[in-house]
């Protein structure tokens, strides 16, 4: 009972500050199971699959009823992110774990320190209600995005299918980069049990010219589809135990049901400074385990 | 300048917009159907007093209908988890039916692909396994 509490209280609180700081669970869910309750590293990765499944479903519905997540691109990465996903779910069975824990440590550094650094305030892109309202800002975004764009055309696509990709107020360049980054976050997503957005949304905001919220909407639609490749090969090969996912998920759930009803009430630079200090001992945890 | 995509229309095809609200509501139908069905199954798992740490049983498709009918926890999670699973390849199924009533050809080709991966995963998940 109290195990099962301990579970869902982790994932409530990975919930929250995943949808509070627009990051998936599976930076918070994975030490929290390996570290903190013991569970083998391949099978938290597996749990935190199918809790990064659950926020995207969630989160995505809403993007796509609000249209600030852009289908078409989303559709034509996520192809490359779950070929990228089948092979880092292959992949991740013949990995040592040591290895892993050194890449999840080096991934928790990495996310530490781009959030440290970020200057606006990291809300989860919270969508205009009305259609006639997303337009306008994300024609402001995609300004700012694309000011600082030169848009060769590096990789050569059929123009009248890379221009239905963009959307009212942007256009999407540089697909290979695209697919180039979404093959690696794909990779790393079925690895290490995440999302991927923190490759998936620089990618598309800073070389693909995509507006930010526009990513960040973008990414969480494709990351259902990214983590549900990895996870089946979790699922079909024993990586995922029920008894330790159905409470995580469901704690995830309503983390970010809460999260979201809540992030206009937060000071969100004083949540991301904990969130920094929690990553960086994470991390330091995480590596001491590896190298030790 | 945004040039308007010419593809064949279906007068009575979905328009953009109304294909991104059936998949939200697809995704979202999906996802608290799932996390309806992992309630049943923790509920299930604490009333009988498993541990969740105790070490579930592997999923075993042939043994869910028989977990289900004697409403053991196994049945409701291993069914949740498996719904949480598929509802993205079901949004890609549904993008896949709404494209095509679209006419759109090269959206029908990318949602099928992707189709084509998911079955891969499975298949060379089960090959390898067993």
């Amino acid at each position: 009972m109290f195990d099962g509490l301990l579970l869902v209280v982790g994932g409530v609180v990975a919930g929250i500050f995943g949808s509070l700081l627009g990051l998936g669970g599976g930076t918070l869910i994975v030490p929290w199971l390996t570290l903190a309750l013991g569970v083998p590293l391949i099978q938290a990765v597996g749990v935190s699959l199918v809790c990064v499944i659950v926020t995207s479903g969630a989160a995505a519905g809403v993007y796509l009823e609000r249209h600030v997540a852009n289908l078409r691109l989303g559709m034509t990465l996520e192809l490359f992110t779950a070929i990228g996903a089948l092979a880092g779910g292959l992949v991740a069975f013949l990995l040592p774990e040591r290895f892993v824990q050194l890449m999840f440590g080096g991934l928790l550094i990495w996310v530490s320190i781009s959030m440290a650094r970020r200057r606006e305030p990291a809300r989860p892109a919270e969508p205009p209600t009305d259609a006639s309202a997303v337009a306008p800002a994300v024609a402001e975004d995609a300004a700012d995005s694309t000011a600082t764009i030169p848009a060769p055309e590096i990789v050569r696509t059929d123009p009248s299918f890379i221009e239905r990709l963009s959307g009212p107020g942007y256009h999407v360049h540089r697909l290979g980069f695209g697919v180039v980054g979404s093959l690696f976050a794909g990779v790393v997503s079925a690895l290490l049990g995440i999302g991927g957005g923190t490759v998936k949304v620089p990618v598309m905001n800073v070389v693909m010219g995509v507006p930010l919220r526009v990513a960040t909407a973008t990414s969480n639609l494709m990351m259902g589809i990214t983590a549900s490749a990895g996870a089946i090969v979790y699922l079909v090969r024993g990586g995922i135990d029920p008894y330790i996912a159905g409470p995580t998920a469901i704690g995830v759930f309503l983390g970010a049901s809460i999260g979201s009803r809540v992030a206009h009430r937060i000071h969100v630079s004083v949540l991301r400074g904990l969130f920094v200090a929690i990553l960086l001992y994470t991390a330091w945890q995480m590596l001491q385990r590896a190298l030790t | 300048m945004t040039r308007p995509a010419h593809v064949p229309q279906d007068p009575a095809s979905p328009e953009p917009a109304d294909l991104d609200r059936s998949i939200a509501r697809l995704l979202t139908v999906g996802t608290y159907a799932s996390i309806a069905l992992l309630v049943m199954g923790v509920a299930l798992m604490l009333g009988t007093g498993i541990a969740p740490r105790s070490g579930g049983p592997r999923f075993d498709p042939q043994s869910l209908v028989s977990d289900l009918v004697a409403l053991r926890p196994a049945g409701f999670l291993w069914l949740g988890l498996v719904a949480v699973v598929a509802t993205p390849a079901a949004r890609v199924v549904a993008s896949l039916v709404g494209y095509s009533r679209r006419g759109e050809r090269d959206m029908m080709l990318i949602a099928g692909l992707i189709l084509v991966v998911i079955g891969l995963s499975v298949t060379l998940a089960t090959v390898l396994e067993g």
